[in-house]
């Protein structure tokens, strides 16, 4: 085994996390469990609070209420802050954060000061990051001789040399071009859970949420409206916004028709049906929109007859419109598609259909995602969205709706 | 371990005694604040309206300061001040705004000379330049003993023209640097843009003039300022001239008997809305234009090839610029300390090293320079010290009130004349109340150095203002995270990046305190003369050369201490430390 290899993490515990910087409430009481070892993303918008929540965890900032535990220790309480020097954790920052006047050699060797090695086992400690990053050529640099993606290696490499129990990144990949986005993001899939530790990361890029996470926290406005494995969080969003924020087609409006199997609707959109899910117990005559994820679209022939039939006699699931737009995509073609007054975006075809050409798209149930008109506030599909005891094994975690 | 937990039954004091010791070193940061900079100037400026408060006169509220400054030499003085301040801004900006258009827009010879030598002028104290022209054409001066003509020149020097002159070599570099700014930021395709719509070459140069308006306005301003609050050609060259500035005026007023403190502040007062007067006249001149030239299109102007004869002209236009600016007064002061018989009616004129053999041997030569060496170094490391406190605050807490009254406090203090500051200082801590609570600061070398930091304060923060602001809260925060402490990461984070802007404060606080005069003048101790005092002394009893020889001295000794300590650093800093902020 590797010297940088599982140290094991931190399991985090925040309880009633509070925040606010004068008027405005940055945190608003934040309730999160992250097992030992799990990567979990936070998924937010500008401004929903999770750097706030990330920097509250790396001891930055002081939270004003809640209570915070890194392991088994109380870091932050009403009467406590430990600061972040010793709570045994590392973060990668967005601006990467490396010191200019030190080599990357001096900035990976940094981190090291507090594990007091000798000076030959720090040096071949610092070396073997680099290593890991590819990077150990490079070593005598000065980070402004390093390209953007170098650096960000740099940062990576000073944030796992000293194998913490916690570590937090900050966007780190917000500031780079998307074929390195994409390699780095690899690059910190993979090192994290070589060493083990307990990962929080946050983004506001919901495919990059998708791609590293064990777990994901979609944060908005101080709170935290769900925690859930991806699959979870993707098919079944506790609200419109969680729903919007991990990518949506278009939305529609409704009235529901009446209940079909399981947790499916029947709604009637304008001169259509289509069957949606819904955590929420919805009775024939409620108004609903339905959101529409990407995936769930699909433009047939006119003469191809997608319609199902239901449990309540209709034949539902396609409505038709008019291609406004086409965009190439490289494996397809994307369109926009002009349903009466709505439009849905992203609908992809292997082929192009030229713009005014009349459609039928038919939607698959499992994306379309139905939430009372009428309810701004979260929603539930098992009563518990934000019980957030995330990290655990996944039929520990909010699964959503009845599975 | 340093992690703040209180045990919980003392919990409520506790947290009270934490929370204390958290803001104690704040306290004592704006306790030192108003002692230095704030209450010297407002008990003095008040003592104008309420001489009865300070025991100043018989009358709570009176307006007689302001009446004794409107009559006699006082109001001579203040309109003298004007009419030097109003030449000298409009002469300093010409000049300047010529310098930094022939060294940014053309490819005249020696762009690096002329733009280094504008900053050695900044540096150089104006007395220093009033007393090298005044070594040369004074009468038994260097010219005299070396049989040249020099009558014509000497009545012009010696008279308001020598006083405008000097004033407005002393204000060519601010001109020049607040002009380049805006030359820098100004693309060429607003000239280009006149040109291929049809206007001509002084089309164009009138287009480029209206859009370097805030440059030209604030060069205007600042070299007002400067001139009406300059204290070093007002105790020379004018004094010797017998033509009264306000500042010296002032002076007097504090200084000999009977003692005026009501007139010295209404004296005050006026230069500050002087001061005040110019910025609103810069302000009102911009009002409700944008001039936002500079984005991240702009394309940088292109230098003009210039003719032959046009460089020939252009280049010896800026020698003798350099020449009567610098060499002058250099030549001035070297060969008046290296003369023999100077000031004397001995006529005749031998050269010898002996002035500086009594200068670096005779105690009343060298002890002043060793004092104020000792005072400039404290000085220096202290206001640098307090300036990053003052930066770090502006810097942090942006739009707080603190931050601003701190802001507002230091920018007054940048405009307040240093006599002003100095009057204030001898006023404030001569009260009988400062007395009754046990300070006995008056005539003391602990007054002197206050009054230092208090003058050097708001141009160092200013200085380090910029790269602490540049500093990325992230990178002292990174040091936290990864196992530092919070004066650690200050140590090893904070001081490498901002070691040589630290560095250059340093350097420029303990020049201008080593030779600086007006709160030298005013609060020096009896007794312990400092080298800017030392020189007036000399000069007052007819040592020219001996005081010439110490004035040399003192300029080789400061610049030995910054080229030592910039030598140490280059020498001693890690390699990482010596590579920030380099150009490659």
């Amino acid at each position: 085994m590797n010297s940088l290899d599982d140290r094991g993490g931190h399991r985090v515990s925040l309880v009633g996390a509070g925040k606010r910087y004068g008027a405005v409430r940055a945190l608003a009481g934040v309730d999160l469990e992250v097992e030992a070892g799990r990567f979990l993303v936070l998924l937010g918008p500008s401004g929903s609070g999770k750097t706030t929540l990330v920097r509250a965890l790396a001891g930055i900032e002081r939270l004003d209420e809640g209570e915070l535990r890194i392991g088994d220790r109380l870091v932050s309480g009403p009467r406590t802050h430990v600061p972040p020097e010793q709570r045994d954790l590392a973060m990668v920052f967005q601006d990467y954060a490396l010191w200019p006047h030190l080599t990357a050699f001096g900035n990976v060797g940094y981190a090291l000061r507090r594990r007091k090695l000798a000076a030959d086992q720090a040096k071949a400690r610092s070396l073997e990051a680099l290593e890991r990053v590819g990077l150990v050529g490079l070593a005598e640099r000065y980070p402004h001789e390093l390209s953007g993606g170098q650096q960000q290696r740099v940062a990576l490499a000073r944030a796992i040399v000293a194998q913490p129990g916690l570590l937090l990144f900050d966007e780190p990949l917000s500031n780079l071009d998307t074929d390195l986005r994409e390699r780095l993001r690899v690059e910190i899939a993979t090192l994290t859970r070589q060493c083990g530790a307990t990962a929080v990361y946050i983004t506001h890029d919901q495919a990059e949420a998708f791609a590293l996470a064990d777990v994901i926290g979609v944060l908005d406005q101080g709170q935290l409206v769900q925690l859930a494995d991806p699959e979870t969080l993707y098919l079944k969003p506790a609200t419109p916004f969680v729903a919007r924020f991990t990518g949506l087609s278009g939305e529609l409006s409704g009235i529901v028709v009446g209940p079909d199997q399981e947790d499916f609707f029947v709604i009637e959109v304008g001169q259509w049906r289509v069957r949606a899910r819904s955590a929420s117990t919805l009775k024939a005559g409620d108004a609903v929109r339905v959101l529409i994820r990407p995936a769930a679209t699909a433009l047939v022939d006119s003469e191809a007859d997608s319609a199902v039939e239901t449990s309540v006699g209709s034949s539902v699931g396609t409505v038709s419109g008019t291609v406004i737009d086409v965009a190439y995509r490289g494996r397809g073609y994307d369109h926009v598609i002009a349903c009466g007054d709505r439009h849905l975006a992203s609908v992809f075809s292997a082929r192009p259909w030229a713009r005014g050409t009349q459609v039928k798209l038919s939607l698959d149930p499992t994306g379309c995602l139905a939430f009372p008109l009428n309810d701004s506030a979260e929603i539930s599909y098992d009563g518990e969205v934000t019980a957030v005891m995330a990290g655990s094994e996944p039929a520990a975690t909010n699964r959503g709706v009845t599975e | 371990m340093a992690v703040t937990t209180l045990v919980a039954p003392t919990s409520a004091r506790a947290r009270a005694a934490v929370g204390w010791a958290r803001k104690a070193p704040f306290a004592l940061f704006w306790l030192l604040v108003a002692a230095i900079l704030l209450l010297p100037i407002l008990l003095f400026l008040l003592v104008a309206f309420s001489p009865r408060l300070f025991d100043q006169g018989p009358r709570w509220f009176s307006l007689s300061g302001f009446q004794g400054a409107f009559q006699g030499p006082m109001l001579r003085g203040i309109l003298d001040t004007l009419l030097v301040g109003v030449v000298t801004a409009l002469a300093s900006a010409a000049v300047g705004f010529a310098v930094a258009w022939v060294v940014h827009r053309t490819r005249v010879p020696g762009r690096r000379l002329w733009s280094g030598s504008m900053f050695a002028l900044l540096l150089v104290p104006s007395y220093l330049i009033a007393l090298g022209w005044e070594r040369l054409l004074e009468p038994s001066g260097v010219l005299d003993l070396l049989h040249v003509p020099d009558s014509f020149a000497r009545s012009l020097l010696f008279g308001p023209v020598g006083v405008i002159g000097v004033l407005t070599v002393k204000g060519i570099p601010f001109a020049y640097l607040a002009i380049s700014a805006g030359l820098r930021g100004l693309g060429e395709e607003f000239e280009a843009a006149v040109r291929v719509h049809g206007g001509g070459r002084p089309a164009a140069t009138r287009t480029v003039l209206a859009l370097l308006a805030p440059a030209i306005w604030s060069s205007l301003a600042i070299v007002f300022a400067e001139s009406i609050s300059d204290f070093g050609v007002a105790s020379t060259l004018a004094n010797d001239a017998h033509f009264p500035i306000a500042t010296f005026e002032l002076y007097d007023a504090v200084y000999n008997f009977p003692v005026q403190f009501p007139i010295a502040a209404a004296v005050g007062w006026i230069l500050l809305a002087m001061a005040v007067l110019a910025l609103v006249a810069q302000n009102a001149a911009l009002r409700g234009r944008s001039y936002r030239v500079l984005g991240g299109r702009t394309r940088p102007a292109r230098r003009r090839e210039l003719s032959l004869r046009a460089t020939i002209g252009v280049f010896v236009g800026l020698l003798v610029l350099f020449l009567l600016s610098l060499g002058v007064p250099t030549f001035g002061a070297i060969s008046a300390s290296l003369m023999t018989g100077l000031g004397t009616l001995e006529g005749g004129a031998s050269f010898s090293f002996a002035n500086y053999g009594r200068a670096l041997t005779s105690p009343s030569l060298y002890q002043p320079l060793l004092y104020s060496a000792l005072l400039a170094t404290i000085t220096a490391t202290v206001t640098v010290l307090l300036g990053l406190v003052v930066a770090r605050l502006l810097t942090t807490r942006r739009g707080r009130v603190s931050a601003r009254t701190l802001d507002l406090l230091l920018i007054t203090a940048v405009a307040l004349p240093g006599i002003v500051f100095a009057a204030g200082y001898i006023f404030t801590y001569n009260l009988p109340l400062i007395n009754n609570l046990g300070i006995h600061l008056y005539e003391t070398t602990t007054l002197l150095v206050l009054g230092y930091i208090a003058t050097a304060l708001p141009p160092a923060s200013r200085v380090l203002f910029g790269s602490v602001g540049q500093v990325q809260e992230s990178l002292r925060e990174a040091a936290r995270v990864h196992g530092s402490n919070a004066p650690a990461s200050w140590l090893r984070v904070m001081l490498p990046l901002l070691a040589r802007p630290l560095l250059a404060a340093w350097s420029l606080t303990f020049g201008a305190t080593l030779l600086e005069l007006p709160v030298s003048q005013l609060l020096y101790p009896p007794n312990d003369p400092t080298v800017s005092v030392g020189i007036e002394n000399a000069l007052s009893k007819y040592d020219y050369a001996g005081g010439t020889a110490m004035e040399v001295v003192a300029v080789l000794a400061a610049l030995t201490v910054i080229g030592l300590v910039w030598g140490i650093f280059q020498l001693a800093a890690p390699a990482g430390w010596r590579r920030l902020g380099r150009t490659s």
